[in-house]
Formats: C-alpha cells, structure tokens, sequence
C-alpha cells in the first residue's frame, strides 16, 4: 500500500509540473475508522470504512494555491489539477510564498517512532464486542445510570508526501480509543453526565476497559448534585485533563500567522520573560509512541524537539516558513505536535492541600480565548475546595481573566500529566483566579 | 484528538485553522463522474454520479440482505472553493472536492454504516456487506425501481457557483479589504475569507424513493486588527446564505465591514462586567444562540429518546411565559440553515418546539420518528457522506413578544446587554450551557452606560426558558455564519430572535480586588 500510495503522491506533482505548476507538494492521505458504538447492553452502531484522498499545495508564477479531492480516478485527477492550476494564474502573486526550501527537509530523525500496531488491523468484531462489555458492564453497576454507551474508535492513518525540490516521506500510524459517556438521574429533571475515553497508539498500552468504565461512572457520580459556587476571586486548582485544553487556548496564538497580523500576546515577548517561572513547555514530536508524532511536519520540515517556554521565558514560537518569511522569523514547526508541559513534585491531593479553599476545575463548558489580548472566559464544572481537599461539586460557573497574566501567576504545577491527549500536561494551580457564580 | 462526544455552536474558526483552509477554485467545473455507459436521461442525478437505477437497486439489495428497518444510500458530491485576502493582496486560494456514496441499514435503533469514495459497483457492494453486517437475518423486498423526487426551490438559486469564475469574486473580496481600511486609521490589519460550496445530493431509500437536492452555500467574513497607542484589538463579522452571486450587493457587503471595525474599535474603551448573577438582555438576532444551546439540542430526540436530555419528561408541559414561542423550521428561503430535504431524503418543515410557553415537539430523524410512532420532522442530517445522520436543527428562532426593546432596557436596574458572539456549548443531561458574548454594554438604572467584552455566559436551560420575562416585538434572523458540531459531525445553521430579557443568569466578569 505504502509503495502504491508515494508513486501516487510523486504522479500528482508530476501532472501539477505538467500543467505548469513551478512547484508543487503532494500528499495522499488513507485512513481506516472502525467505530462500535454500544448503548444499555446492546450494540447500538457499527461503522467501517476507509477513505482516501490527495491534498496538493501548486505554486504557480508566483501564485499559491492549495486542494484536495476525493475523486482519485487519474483522468479526472489530472483534469482537477490542470483546473487548479490554470485558476492558481487568477490569483494575485505573493513574494513570500515558495515552496519549503530543501534545507528545512534535512536531517530528519531516524528515530523509530512505533506509531504501527499491527494488532490494531487485526482486531475482530469478538474483541470490539468484548470491550464494550466490559465498559457496559463496569458503567451499570450503579442504580442511578439513565443510559450508558460505550465506544471504541480505532483504526489507521496513512500518508506519503512528495514534492517537485525533492521531498519524499511516509508516515503511518494506528490508533485505537475506548470509553463511555454515561447518564445518571439527578435531581428533578436533571442529568449528571460525564464520560472518560482513553487512546493509544498501541492496544497494549490501554487500561484494561473495566477500569475505563469505571472511571466514567466514578466522573459521573461526582456530579451529581452539583450548584453554583460562589462569585469571588479564589484559588483555582485544573486537573491534568482540564489543564491540557487550558494549555491548547494559550498556544493558540504562539504562531508566526498571530503574531504577523498582529493578533498575539507571544509576539513581542521572544526571549523575555512572560510567565511563571515554574511554566515549562516543549513541543516534542519525537516521542515513541506518542499521539502526535512525527518525523516531520505539514511542510515537510524535519521534526525536532522545541523549547517553546523555559522557566518562563518564552523561546520559540510555531514558524512556517511563509509566515516566517513574513515576519521575518526563521522557520520552527508550523503546528504543533506532542506537547510536554513541564512536571512538579506534588501530587493532585497536595496541590489541593496547598490551596486550602478554592475551586477544583475538573472540566470546561464553552468560553473562549481572545488570542490578541489574551483574555478569556470559560464555563467550568469541578468541585469546591473545602479544608486541602475536595468539597462538594460545582457546576454553572465561569473563569475570567487573562492568560498571559493567569499563566504569570502559575504557583504549581503536578506530577500526574495527563497520558490521552496532545498536549501531556499536569494539574495546575493559580491562586488570584476570578470565579462568577451564584 | 480528543474522543469526548460534545456539542458546540461556532461562529468562526478559530485560531490559525485558517492558515490551511482559504482558497479557491472556479467555474467550469470538474466533468461528473462517468464510469459506465451512461443510462437513458432519465435523472441528472443518475448521471452525475455515474451509476444508473439497476446498480442502484442492486447496492441497496446487498445492503439490506440480512434485514432491514430502513436503509439507504446518499450520494453526495461537494465541491468547495474558497479565497484568502490578507496584509492587501488575494493570495491564497483552497478548493476541495468530496465525493462518495454513505450505506446505511437500520434495525430497531441499530445501526450499520459504511461509505466508499470509490463509486464503483464492486467497492459500493463491499461497502454494503459491511454494512449490513449489524443485522442478522430477516427478510426485506428492496425496490427494483425508484420513485424520482425533486425536492423544493428554497435556495434561489439562478447561477449556479460552478459557473461563476474567481475573476468575479475577486473584486468582492478586494471591495472587503478596502473599505475596512479606509474605515478608521487605526486599521492596521485586514483578512477576508471568501468560500462557496455547490453540493449535489441523491439518496434512494429502502421504501423506493429517489430524492435530490441541488444545495449552495456561500459565506464572506472579515477579520479587523486595530492598534491605538499600545493596545490591539481584534474583531470580526460574517455573512452566509444558501444563495448565489447575486446575493452579494455592496450594500449588503460595506454593512458587514462597518459591523467589524465598529465591533473592532468598541473594544478599545469596553470593560469586564462585574462578575456574578445578573439579568440579561439578548439583543435581537444573533442571540437565537440561546435558543440553540438551551433547548434545541436538548429537544432533539436522539437524547430524548436515550432519556439523556433534561427535556426527556417534558412535552406538553409548561417550560416558559406564554408570550414565548420557539420553532425550528428548514423551509425559510436562503437562509443558511435552509433545506429542502433532509439527509434520510424525508421533507423538511416547520417544527414548533415551544408553543405559548408549551413543550411540543421534538426534533425527529427516522429512528427515533418510528420509535416515538410519529412522522419525522425531517431533522436527520449529517456533514457528509461518511457521516450516518442524526437529528440536527437548521433554523432556529423565537418569535416577536408583545414587549419593546426600549421597555426591556428600562427595566433593567443593573445587567447587561449581549450583542455579538463567538461560540456556544451545552450538557444536554444537566441542561447547564454556555455562550461567550464578544460585544455586549452595561446597563445601569435602565440606561446603556458602556460598552464590555469577553465574557462568558453560563445558565441552565430550563431555568432560563422559564426566567424568559420578557419578549420584545423586534424578531429577526441573524445572517452569520454559524456551524453546529455534534458528536463530531458539522452542519450549517441558522438563528434568530427578538430583544428578550433573561431575569438572572451567571455572567463572567472581574471581582473588586
């Protein structure tokens, strides 16, 4: 397949170069999706499929365009990519946009990353059905449960790139996620609800689905009865998984595209600085069995680890080589890959004792981020911190502020990173946090 | 990659996600699909995906060989283009084609599903197979001729966007960028998106229809960066429609540009509200984000008939004043949550979720329409082929009150009043949702006395419908853009309402120190 899929993506740059395209990177993306989906004991959904298409960036007299198509047959392939190409022409030229340079594509890692699993391609539907049994049967042991479904979300993601300055790489990795959502009676009409799913690379590195079962119910459980907290300003103490989103809204202006158009709080503050010293951040796409690594990037950039934030000082930021040509920043990595947030001593129960009172931020609900000035504000449920530990549950309240001055404030942080997700980040604790409730 | 199933409403994408996506394409499309000897004219369809009746059938017989509820195959073809302006010139363009036919068999309220981009009939009938792998025996006759339907015109449509060259769009965007600029000198950046989609989709199903529909969409939107002395702002606006060129009339373009940069350099003397309970005013239009989140997710039957949502045990009772009425309906012509059918082929319509302050309907798919024992609303859709359906809103709105906006300020002695958003969310079993106001102003002793920002909006639903005090006269739709996610599937929709006034909600803010 893999051979198949290069000659493919080097046969799309071939006719872009045909067509006059100066330059041209090819990529032909396969994957396959199995989800099983089982509800109150019985299999509720079943989904199977592979999809297949070719994304095709044409650099053409100065001009840039990018497309992808599903349709692969070759007559209609060439057919799209002369279109492409002719409409490219139409648009106006843009110096800044070339193709990566060749240099950026050395000195790629032979490090094994073993994103394969083969037991993934050979899991059966016995297996599957095993699983959500064991999810089902972990998440209904309790009275209150209205309705609990579990899924297991597996497969494969393939892709070879070529490009017309001399790119070639393939990438191939499996996945496989399982967990529950589950429903429990509450007060009046009410629902509590929450779910847990954990994923990996490789199927020997799950928790057995009892345990991730009974994590979802044990979530669930802990919102039952939750109210409003109080309006105030408090301690806020994030667990793991709630701090891996909180770190994704303050990356999210850690680009050169933000920072050229002037849209990011990153941007002035290279080499200075800007958080708390206890903020550490790496992007690290070289992690063995990591979920988003890689050996190189959407350009084809070789990948390498990258201090984005030491001691609190910012170091590097997420450079294109277009917009890096822009703002006149030498080109990183455009997009992030595995992120490391750095790691404390304590554990979640002593960062709690730590905070004395507050509120304990065990998920989000909406809100958002302004990336130019960094406000923010985020719908949360979690509990109240009541004497160093967990009190009762709290939901219906929001967090507001600032993220480059939240992350200033940043007193502690855990040594519990959270393993399923991108960004590997612990609990975290920032005094001062204002806090809207009843 | 984050597997938790939830539900959010966005009105922009956010964040650098724009580095990969603006683009183009134009005119004169790419030739359908043409695999066999084509069959007699009998449907464009038919034709455009390549595959005649008896091929049809055939699939459809492979499918449902192990039994079947109900089944069907929709074929789906979509072609995207999309244009980019930023720092002044229009030098990026995207455009995407996806194309394929999703099978899928029902029994009772399970569900087999599969999808090939390989049009072919030895890959659609190993899709089938798969499919159908989720039932085990029974017997069904599958038709052996289809009953051609076309769907209604609400899309207006008289060029279609595979007509309309880059040539033509371009002055629209480059009209964008200049008269932002020239808006305010403390203009320092402007980008502009441009995107059309024609989509083309033909579903036959197991009860021997053949539905098609001809769907456009279209949405332009600006981004605003100002800079006055040390601080940047940033703002944004966009329109959308089911509509075709002709619908982009300057005047209805410069409107979107003054409504950025006013809502750009407002930001510049806007304030955090003090944080805590409060009432609040939704200003007419694109507050139907309330309605979104606070009960039309929790009204679609999918949840309902799970016993997930709060709404679960509630129809025909009373949930708000009588002076409030909420409806669903699909069949407003151009706007963008407009459809003529939905995606299981069923006609769309008008579904009233609240009646005088009554539960009355929920929103219905096929699945939960015969387990409810009701005709579907024709609410089941999906974001493309690869997606089985499920329910979904299209155009929600409330409608007018008997109260004035000028009456509902005056009422208020110390809130606030939301005017812009970004993005919304909700738990459908607890009922708590949120929206993120990005402009809003202050009201004090019944007067609009500044302007705030950023802040996010936390209520529960039912308690919020029932705190509803009062409606105003001034009901409108909003013409944003907004995109609906559910359980990982987007589809466009559309809002609306009149000024109303929420008694008491959690409004984020700052704290006196």
């Amino acid at each position: 397949m893999q051979p198949d899929a290069a000659a493919r993506a080097a046969d799309a740059v071939q006719m872009a170069l045909e067509s006059g395209a100066a330059d041209a990177f090819a990529v032909e993306n396969e994957s396959r999706d199995v989800e099983f989906s089982y509800r109150d004991g019985a299999l509720e959904k079943v989904k199977d499929a592979i999809s297949r298409n070719i994304a095709l960036e044409l650099y053409v007299a100065g001009r840039y365009s990018a497309h992808t198509t599903t349709d692969l047959a070759p007559d209609r392939l060439r057919a799209f990519i002369r279109e492409a190409v002719a409409l490219t022409r139409a648009l106006e030229p843009d110096e800044y946009r070339k193709i990566t340079p060749r240099e950026l594509f050395a000195g790629r890692s032979q490090t094994d990353l073993d994103l394969l699993d083969p037991a993934v391609a050979a899991l059966d539907r016995g297996q599957r059905l095993a699983w959500c049994g064991a999810l089902d049967g972990a998440a209904r042991t309790d009275a209150r449960v209205i309705s609990a479904t579990a899924g297991i979300y597996d497969g494969s993601v393939a892709s070879s790139a070529a490009s017309s300055n001399g790119f070639s790489g393939s990438l191939h990795s499996t996945y496989c996620w399982l967990g529950s959502d589950i429903t429990l009676k509450d007060r009046g009409d009410r629902r509590a609800e929450d779910s847990f799913y954990a994923g990996c690379t490789h199927i020997e590195d799950l928790p057995p689905a009892q345990g991730i079962g009974e994590t979802a119910l044990r979530r669930a459980i802990a919102r039952l009865d939750a109210d409003k907290g109080p309006t105030g300003r408090m301690t806020m103490v994030v667990d793991a998984r709630a701090a891996s989103s909180l770190v994704g809204r303050l990356l999210a202006s850690a680009n050169a595209y933000a920072v050229q158009q002037g849209r990011s709080f990153w941007g002035t503050r290279i080499g200075q600085r800007a958080f708390s010293e206890k903020l550490e951040i790496v992007d690290d796409p070289l992690i063995p069995r990591g979920l988003a690594s890689r050996l190189y990037d959407a350009e084809g950039i070789a990948a390498k680890v990258l201090p984005i934030v030491t001691g609190g000082v910012i170091e590097n930021l997420y450079v294109d080589t277009y917009y890096g040509r822009k703002a006149d920043m030498a080109p990183t990595t455009g997009s992030p890959s595995n992120v490391r947030v750095g790691t404390g001593t304590q554990s979640l129960a002593e960062l709690l004792e730590e905070a004395g009172e507050g509120v304990y931020v065990t998920s989000w609900l909406g809100g958002n981020a302004d990336g130019t000035t960094g406000d923010f504000s985020l719908g949360l449920r979690g509990h109240l911190i009541e004497n160093g530990a967990i009190g009762r549950p709290v939901g219906e309240m929001n967090v507001t502020g600032n993220l480059r001055t939240l992350f200033t404030r940043l007193e502690a942080v855990g040594n519990d990173p959270y393993p399923y997700a991108t960004i590997l980040a612990p609990s975290l604790l920032f005094p001062g946090v204002d806090f809207s409730g009843a | 990659m984050e597997m938790k199933r939830r539900i959010f409403l966005g009105g922009m994408a956010a964040s650098g996600a724009v580095l990969s996506m603006p683009a183009f394409l134009a005119g004169c499309g790419i030739q359908p699909a043409k695999t066999t000897a084509a069959p007699a004219p009998e449907n464009p369809f038919l034709q455009w995906f390549g595959v005649d009746q008896p091929t049809v059938a055939r699939v459809l017989a492979e499918l449902t060989a192990k039994g079947a509820d109900g089944a069907e195959l929709y074929f789906q073809h979509q072609r995207g283009n999309y244009l980019g302006l930023e720092d002044g010139i229009v030098s990026r363009a995207y455009s995407e084609i996806l194309q394929g036919v999703g099978l899928r068999v029902v029994v009772g309220d399970q569900t087999g599903y599969a999808f090939t981009e390989d049009l072919t009939l030895p890959s659609m009938l190993a899709a089938a197979r798969t499919a159908a792998a989720i039932a085990n025996g029974g017997q069904v006759v599958p038709p052996q001729a289809f009953n051609p339907r076309q769907s209604g015109n609400l899309y207006t449509t008289t060029v279609p966007w595979e007509d309309v060259g880059v040539e033509q769009k371009l002055p629209i965007v480059q009209r964008v960028d200049r008269r932002a600029r020239a808006a305010d000198p403390a203009v320092q950046k402007v980008s502009v998106y441009w995107a059309d989609v024609d989509e083309r989709v033909m579903i036959a199903t197991l009860d021997g229809r053949l539905v098609t529909d001809h769907r456009p969409m279209t949405r332009l939107s600006v981004q605003v960066t100002a800079k006055r002395g040390d601080a940047t702002q940033s703002g944004f606006s966009n329109i959308a429609a089911r509509a075709d060129f002709g619908w982009y009339t300057d005047e209805r373009v410069d409107r979107m540009v003054q409504e950025a940069v006013d809502r750009t350099l407002v930001l510049f003397e806007a304030v955090r509200p003090p944080a805590g309970e409060m009432p609040v005013i939704l200003a007419a239009g694109a507050s139907g984000i309330l309605l979104h989140e606070a009960i039309g997710h929790g009204m679609e039957a999918d949840f309902n008939r799970k016993g997930t949502s709060i709404y679960s045990d509630k129809l025909g009772k009373k949930v708000a004043e009588p002076f409030v009425t909420v409806v669903d309906q699909a069949t407003i012509p151009g706007e963008r949550g407009a459809l003529n059918c939905d995606d299981e082929g069923n006609a769309c319509g008008r579904t009233v979720l609240v009646e005088n302050g009554i539960l009355r309907s929920y929103l219905h798919d096929s699945i939960s329409a015969r387990q409810y024992r009701v005709t579907s609303t024709g609410s089941g859709r999906r974001e493309s082929y690869r997606f089985a359906p499920m329910p979904r809103m299209t155009c929600t709105f409330m409608e007018a009150g008997p109260h004035t906006k000028d009456e509902i300020v005056a009422a208020v002695d110390r809130g606030i009043i939301a005017e812009t958003y970004t993005n919304g969310q909700v738990q459908i079993g607890a009922g708590d949702y949120t929206f993120y106001v990005k402009n809003g102003w202050l009201v004090e002793g019944g007067k609009i006395t500044a302007p705030i920002r950023d802040v996010n909006i936390i209520g529960n639903g039912p308690e919020s419908l029932a705190r509803i005090t009062m409606v105003a006269d001034d009901a409108r739709l909003d013409t944003g853009g907004w995109t609906c996610g559910k359980n990982g599937q987007r589809v466009p929709v559309s809002q609306g309402i009149p000024t109303v006034l929420v008694s008491r909600m959690t409004v984020g803010g700052e704290n006196a120190a």
